[in-house]
């Protein structure tokens, strides 16, 4: 990969979510960037349109997709990637992520981010699937860890391990959740600083920080608390070792006012610009 | 084991209206599956893991159709729209990548179900719900406005094409389904008159709105559907022929002034 040419660090940014769309259209947010969910915006027209083109006149935006579920056995939804591709022409974001999931089977889509095995046949069907999006798109993608809560018996690789072998082969590029790393951890019991320290400064092009919810027995990523201290210090680890990159701040419920969202994303400036100074 | 059996069991487990833990506690070999793919500790077990991901599937599906038929919701009680839902899910689980389509076959799916069946209107008010979710994001067109048309040379109305915008349905329905809408307590709310009413749905500056068409517009709202619309002066012919030379001009023109004053219409 040439760098990190391909996703420049656009600075601290928020996910566009409905509430915020009129504050953030009429350029209220005290933002560098905004995250949009691709499949929010893949309609003909209408509201979600006029309040993305609106946005799109004011920052830099990033497609974030759900769906396109490249760990899948179905076939690659064409017609998703068409929508996608067109979206991409009409808004020209700074670039596309998905994750590293599969959310389809049988024809029918989950509407989940589902883990996949880390074995050699899963890393090698992903990687083909990832260079078949990116030639289709025409540019790198970044792939998202998700955060999971089972551990298949035939995984062969730590997930670090298939995240960096996966950006190698698929040439593409890496964004790191650092709260789903800690969220995975906590499940599965690995070290989070071995995650981080796993995988290839050269590949991360983004990071995403969120909160999530302790059930007791597993942490839920359900991106409805502030961004916890455990996650803060995990952040500032990444920072240092993996270098300052474009950082997302991910709420999708419970969402607070759209002033204390741009503070917290704000201390997430604050926080690496420390880590990166120390 | 291979990938695609990992994820077809995986996804059947999940996806089933049971949870994992009661396929489990059923069927002994589907837990020894479940044990052989999944590594369970003192603190989850191997069911209990997956039974978070099936949780979440129905959760969010759940959620996504309360929001989009909360009138539907509303009339029939939170745990008749539960099970609704649940059956619904088993019968068409979702096929898009977008959850706005997961609820797209509700309202025919309603019809058919007892729910719809003891009240049959509630499959049209579900229909109506999912009409207004479709327009509110449809296509975008600029409307024909007044303005435009007070400025129209004489000559040219006769060949104006009518189509409507093209965020729009036309619905059909058996009872006063309208009326029902309006309600504001749809909890208590008596069944619709049986009566046959034509609704147009559509969108003006962002907003969806619907009304019940009168007998002219139940007849042309389905022809002004198609893209090319209706002339204008087919309209006021037909209209003649029907109501005869006195009068049906001005009722032409009074149609065509209030389908401009509500942005109905297409700009040509």
């Amino acid at each position: 990969m040439d760098g990190l040419s391909d996703f420049p660090n656009l600075g601290t940014g928020i996910g566009l979510r409905p509430p915020h769309y009129a504050d953030v259209a009429a350029g209220r947010a005290r933002v560098d960037w905004l995250e949009v969910i691709s499949e929010n915006f893949m309609v003909e027209g209408g509201n979600p349109r006029r309040v993305l083109r609106a946005v799109r006149e004011r920052h830099p935006v990033v497609l974030h997709g759900v769906s396109m579920s490249l760990g899948s056995v179905d076939p690659l939804d064409d017609r998703y990637l068409d929508a996608l591709a067109a979206l991409a022409r009409e808004v020209q974001p700074a670039w596309i992520s998905d994750h590293l999931c599969w959310s389809s089977f049988g024809g029918h889509s989950a509407h989940d981010l589902w883990p996949l095995p880390y074995t050699e046949e899963a890393l090698e069907h992903v990687a083909a699937r990832i260079a078949r999006v990116q030639e289709r798109l025409g540019r790198r993608i970044l792939v998202e860890n998700v955060s999971s809560y089972v551990t298949f018996r035939h995984s062969t690789l730590s997930e670090w391990e298939f995240l960096t072998a996966l950006a190698e082969r698929a040439d593409c590029g890496l964004l790191l959740d650092i709260n789903n790393v800690f969220v995975s951890a906590r499940n599965h019991g690995f070290d989070p600083i071995a995650f981080l320290d796993g995988v290839p400064a050269a590949r991360v092009g983004q990071y995403h920080l969120a909160g999530h919810s302790d059930k007791g027995t597993h942490l839920l990523d359900t991106h409805d608390h502030p961004v916890c201290d455990d996650v803060w210090a995990l952040f500032r680890h990444a920072v240092r070792r993996l270098g300052p990159r474009a950082t997302l701040l991910e709420r999708d419920d419970d969402i607070p006012p759209l002033d204390e969202l741009c503070a917290e994303a704000q201390r997430a400036a604050d926080v690496a610009a420390g880590a990166e100074a120390a | 084991m291979k990938l695609g059996d990992t994820q077809a069991r995986f996804a059947a487990l999940v996806t089933a209206r049971d949870s994992v833990a009661e396929i489990a506690v059923r069927d002994t070999a589907a837990r020894a599956a479940v044990d052989a793919m999944i590594v369970g500790d003192a603190g989850l077990s191997a069911v209990e893991r997956l039974d978070v991901y099936a949780s979440m599937y129905f959760v969010r599906l759940h959620d996504v159709l309360r929001g989009e038929y909360a009138r539907t919701l509303a009339v029939v009680g939170g745990e008749a729209f539960h099970g609704l839902v649940t059956d619904y899910l088993e019968a068409c689980p979702p096929r898009d990548p977008s959850l706005r389509e997961a609820g797209a076959r509700l309202p025919g799916f309603l019809a058919g179900h007892a729910l719809g069946r003891a009240r049959p209107w509630l499959a049209e008010l579900a229909r109506l719900e999912r009409a207004r979710l479709e327009v509110f994001d449809g296509p975008d067109a600029t409307p024909l406005s007044i303005a435009v048309l007070s400025q129209l040379p004489p000559a040219r109305f006769a060949g104006l094409r009518l189509a409507l915008v093209p965020a729009h349905r036309v619905l059909a329905a058996r009872f006063a389904i309208a009326e029902t809408w309006r309600s504001d307590d749809p909890a208590s709310v008596a069944p619709p008159r049986e009566t046959s009413e034509t609704l147009i749905v559509w969108r003006r500056d962002g907003e969806v709105f619907h009304r019940p068409a009168d007998a002219d517009e139940a007849h042309w709202f389905p022809r002004l559907s198609a893209p090319d619309g209706v002339a204008f002066e087919v309209v006021c012919a037909q209209l003649a022929d029907t109501r005869g030379l006195v009068g049906s001009a001005a009722r032409a023109f009074e149609l065509l002034a209030r389908w401009a004053g509500e942005d109905l219409i297409k700009a040509p």
